[in-house]
């Protein structure tokens, strides 16, 4: 089957399992609620009896902007190292999700909250491993490789003539970092696959066994992993888009805003449905044919 | 390399004719007071630059003239490209200290200044007795940025002294405001230049600091700069000749400047040129010359701007923002004009500064450097503000030419007020914008427009408590304060300070301190001085409050409550020698009785207003409160501010809704408007819309984080 063709089935299960995307929605929505809620009762206390206050509703504007800053300049220190510790939960809860959205992936049942749980707990700790591992994969990638990419850029910028140079390289670099990126993250995504759809239980034995299963097929897996990645990018194009027509003050538009917020971040956890199931639909129909 | 012959030729005719053209003016270029002044200190500098060596070779002739009652025994010279020579140099060790704000020299690009010859015109070699000074507190023993060198007899008052210098200069590679990046130069601090003597305290000569500019005594210039022929030079003054060597190979170039004190210049194969002229009678209408002098009671004719002749050096890839470029400069020399005092030289050059040379943003006499990048948005008042900054700057420094080491909020303060108040006028608020590797994200986002005193305002009130305004530049706690004070703390207070007295008396009390000390060295003192006399009150209180010590300002409401007026009391009272008592029923009953009689009910408002921080408005100033009800009526009253807290009673037939101190908004330099006021029910849209921009920005960073798992 074709790189287009696995997309377009891969793209029809994310279509059907959507009520996953719902459930990633769900958990990052409540664990953002959690995190913003001490911001919003210190703005509340400091702010909702003052008439900075309904500027704030107003828009943005430099003055308070900067009593906002001069009043929490130490609060905002303690607020951003305090998001450290949940942004690692985070982390963790994620770890567990996954596990929730392959299984349901790989069968052919519907999605229901019950077996969607009970397959995040299935797969929990395998996930935990590859995701330990995977920690290993990034250092190597970003701290060894990317310092050596880091140098060549450098040595390529320590002579530009212009600042055009120096932006040049600073996009490619970033440009480069991104596709290091992507090239980690699927690399284990399939090996998250093989463990479900193979019902392997050895993380490390997966990892090794998915060298070979990709370094086959690299191109063609990595090729459908961009595809994904441009229809997330071309689904933040439409929200952003969508966000510059809504007007930036007034009760509705607010509600508006937030509602087209939501439903962004929603597409979002769409597209993370849609990368697994593409590479369910990879792994499948190459596992056993010809490379 | 095959058109080389060609280009030879027509540099050999062209330096031909430029010869033939300038030969009027070569007799002029003998050293001549340009100021017209006697006994006025004179520099005649011959300097070479070798493209290749990184290095300047030149010859220095000063005269200098003796204005004190004092018998002077030696001279002071700033040497400041020492301060790049090692680790040792003052400039170094603060910023070892400092660390991220610091600048480091890298192996092999360490830079210096060596005298290799300091005569006396008429002989005697003082280079025997050159000793370098270190005499700044924290001392740094090795710094080599301030030389003496000794007469042999002390010279007389009423003496002038002819010295004859040489000296080599290695450049340094694009730090702190001078070098060389490939090519392309900008030299600043690069001479020997004397510090200021001031009789009864003798040399004023600072060593190079990090958080420090510069000061100087008005001279006349005249220099001499020989480049390759490929270069395209700009200076400070105006060129009066370009003489091309034999060969065609170099180019001497002559400036010529009266009254300034300080000489800088660029030099780069690649600059592109422009000139222009500021048409005083285009950019200015009658009505605007007669409403200036109106607010400033002076006659039409005194208010008139000359013509200035505007240079422009600038890179090729920001060739497109040339236009930007004028507009700005044009809207500076008008306003600053119109407001402080016309432009009193023939030209001004504004330096798109060289890649990498670490000369962006800085001010000399006639000739400052901007300062943009490859891209920028037209929302963005990006160059315009750093060009009407540095271009102000010939005002506040270059002309009223304050002692940057120990007052430097004199030129940053009142030159960031002006900035500010010049932008508004010509151009209205600016996007605050950030950028990703020279992107402009204002393409893409929306970020709020604001006024320069907005942003000031934040700088202020984060540095209030750590260092007074008027701290010596390298005294300062960091440099961060250093800036924060001398820049956006002096700036925000003159904008309070204009806040109170009127925006035209504000006109005029900086109009009458600029021409008032014009080619002087001003001090603090001397502001307040003119503050006090054009306001014909004593407003030294403001600056004591503000600029002397390390007070925050914040005046604010603690509390609001507003109920029905208590009138009728519960209890047991006597009356007609009985006990009576009164119930809550018999309260509501004698309520309903007394409102049918009235008609309406009374209610009791209660506004307590505290001092959080120690600065306290003295003076004839009050604080205003402002107390707004149901009915729509509002109240004023005024607090003399002295104490801690005050409480203000008043009663109405309306509930109040809110209360707000100085609702004008006059103390700008208050640090905490959010709590100026309060109301009595609560509002949370503000808060809600602000919680749910926090937490979409959250939920994108932990949905990015999803990609790690």
């Amino acid at each position: 089957m074709g790189t287009f063709k696995i997309f377009g089935s891969g793209f029809l299960m994310a279509g059907r399992k959507a009520r996953l995307a719902i459930y990633l929605w769900l958990a990052n929505f409540l664990f953002s609620l959690v995190l913003v809620a001490p911001f919003y009762f210190l703005l509340q206390r400091d702010l909702a009896r003052s008439l900075a206050g309904e500027k704030l509703f107003q828009g943005q504007d430099l003055l308070w902007l900067g009593d906002l800053v001069y009043k929490y300049q130490n609060v905002l220190a303690l607020f951003f190292g305090w998001l450290v510790v949940p942004s690692l939960f985070y982390l963790v809860l994620q770890v567990f999700l996954n596990g929730g959205i392959l299984g349901r992936i790989s069968v052919g049942e519907r999605v229901n909250l019950a077996a969607f749980l009970s397959d995040s707990a299935k797969y929990f700790w395998r996930f935990f491993r590859v995701f330990l591992i995977s920690i290993i994969g990034y250092v190597l990638v970003f701290v060894f490789i990317g310092r050596g990419l880091s140098s060549l850029f450098k040595i390529w910028t320590e002579s530009a003539a212009t600042q055009w140079t120096t932006m040049a390289a600073s996009f490619l670099r970033l440009f480069v970092f991104l596709l290091l990126f992507s090239i980690v993250k699927m690399f284990f995504d399939y090996v998250k696959v093989s463990l479900v759809i193979e019902e392997g239980k050895k993380a490390i034995r997966a990892t090794l066994a998915n060298f070979q299963f990709l370094g086959r097929r690299f191109f063609r897996a990595w090729g459908l992993f961009l595809i994904v990645g441009l229809v997330f990018i071309g689904l933040s194009i439409g929200y952003y888009l969508g966000a510059k027509l809504i007007p930036k003050s007034g009760v509705i538009p607010l509600v508006i805003l937030f509602v087209w917020h939501q439903v962004y971040i929603l597409a979002m956890s769409w597209t993370t449905v849609l990368f697994f199931s593409t590479e369910c639909e990879f792994f499948k129909t190459h596992k056993y044919s010809p490379p | 390399m095959e058109k080389a012959p060609n280009r030879a030729c027509l540099i050999l005719s062209l330096s031909l004719l430029a010869i033939l053209f300038c030969l009027p003016f070569l007799e002029a270029t003998q050293i001549t007071p340009a100021s017209g002044k006697k006994n006025f200190t004179r520099y005649e500098i011959w300097v070479e630059l070798d493209d290749a060596a990184k290095m300047l070779k030149g010859k220095e002739d000063i005269f200098w003239f003796n204005h004190t009652r004092e018998e002077i025994p030696d001279i002071r010279l700033h040497l400041y490209w020492n301060g790049f020579k090692n680790e040792k140099s003052t400039l170094l060790q603060e910023s070892r200290e400092e660390s991220l704000l610091g600048i480091q020299v890298e192996d092999r690009h360490w830079s210096w200044i060596d005298l290799k010859k300091a005569n006396l015109a008429d002989g005697p070699d003082l280079l025997p007795t050159l000793e370098f000074i270190n005499q700044d507190e924290p001392l740094h023993p090795g710094d080599q940025t301030v030389a003496r060198l000794v007469f042999p007899q002390p010279l007389l008052p009423g003496e002038e002294v002819h010295l004859k210098l040489e000296f080599e200069a290695k450049i340094p590679r694009g730090l702190l405001r001078s070098g060389f990046y490939k090519d392309s130069y900008f030299i600043a601090q690069w001479f020997p230049k004397p510090g200021v003597y001031e009789e009864g305290k003798g040399w004023n000569c600072y060593e190079y600091h990090l958080s420090s500019e510069f000061f100087a005594d008005f001279a006349d210039f005249i220099v001499h700069i020989t480049v390759p022929a490929r270069f395209v030079v700009g200076a400070s003054g105006k060129q009066v000749s370009a003489v091309s060597d034999r060969e065609g190979k170099k180019v001497t170039y002559t400036f010529q400047q009266g009254s300034i004190h300080d000489f800088a210049w660029t030099a780069a194969p690649d600059f592109i040129k422009l000139e222009r002229d500021f048409i005083a009678d285009r950019e200015v209408s009658e009505e605007e010359y007669r409403e200036v002098a109106k607010k400033l009671s002076l006659p039409l004719e005194e208010v008139r701007l000359p013509d200035v002749r505007m240079i422009l050096l600038i890179k090729p890839e920001h060739k497109s923002q040339v236009e930007r470029h004028f507009k700005a400069l044009r809207a500076a020399i008008k306003y600053y004009g119109l407001w402080y005092g016309p432009y009193p030289y023939e030209t001004v050059t504004m330096v798109d500064p060289p890649f990498r040379t670490a000369s962006g943003g800085m001010e000399y006499p006639t000739l400052f450097t901007a300062g943009t990048g490859v891209l920028r948005d037209k929302k963005v008042l990006s160059p315009e503000s750093v060009i009407v900054h540095e271009f102000g700057h010939g005002y506040w420094y270059g002309l009223a030419a304050n002692n940057e080491f120990e007052e430097a909020w004199l030129d940053e303060g009142i030159n960031t007020y002006s900035t500010g108040k010049v932008l508004a006028k010509a151009y209205g608020p600016g996007m605050f914008s950030t950028s990703l590797f020279g992107l402009p994200l204002s393409w893409f986002f929306d970020f709020p427009f604001y006024y320069d005193r907005e942003f000031d305002r934040i700088g202020a009130i984060m540095i209030a408590e750590i260092d007074p305004i008027t701290a010596f530049s390298w005294r300062f706690y960091k440099r961060v304060s250093y800036g924060l004070n001398v820049y956006f703390r002096a700036s925000t207070c003159l904008h309070t300070l204009e806040r109170l007295l009127g925006e035209d008396q504000m006109v005029r009390i900086l109009q009458t301190f600029q021409m008032r000390f014009r080619f002087k060295h001003p001090r603090t003192q001397d502001f307040i001085d003119v503050v006090n006399e054009m306001t014909a009150r004593d407003m030294s209180w403001f600056f004591e409050e503000l600029f002397f010590t390390t007070l925050n300002f914040d005046y604010g409401i603690a509390s609001l409550k507003s109920s029905e007026k208590k009138e009728f009391f519960r209890g047991m009272f006597d009356a007609d020698g009985k006990k009576e008592e009164i119930t809550k029923k018999d309260l509501a009953g004698m309520k309903k009785k007394r409102e049918k009689a009235e008609g309406q009910k009374i209610y009791t408002t209660e506004v307590k207003v505290r001092r959080f921080g120690e600065a306290r408005v003295r003076g004839e100033a009050a604080v205003k409160l402002r107390v707004f009800f149901e009915d729509g009526s509002e109240e004023v009253r005024f607090w003399d501010g002295q104490k801690r807290w005050e409480k203000f009673v008043l009663e109405k037939p309306a509930k109040a809704v809110s209360a707000e101190i100085d609702p004008d908004f006059i103390w700008l330099i208050d640090s905490n408007i959010a709590n100026n006021s309060l109301k009595i029910k609560p509002c949370r849209r503000g808060i809600f819309r602000a919680a749910a921009k926090v937490m979409f920005w959250l939920q994108c960073g932990l949905s990015s984080l999803r990609g790690l798992s």
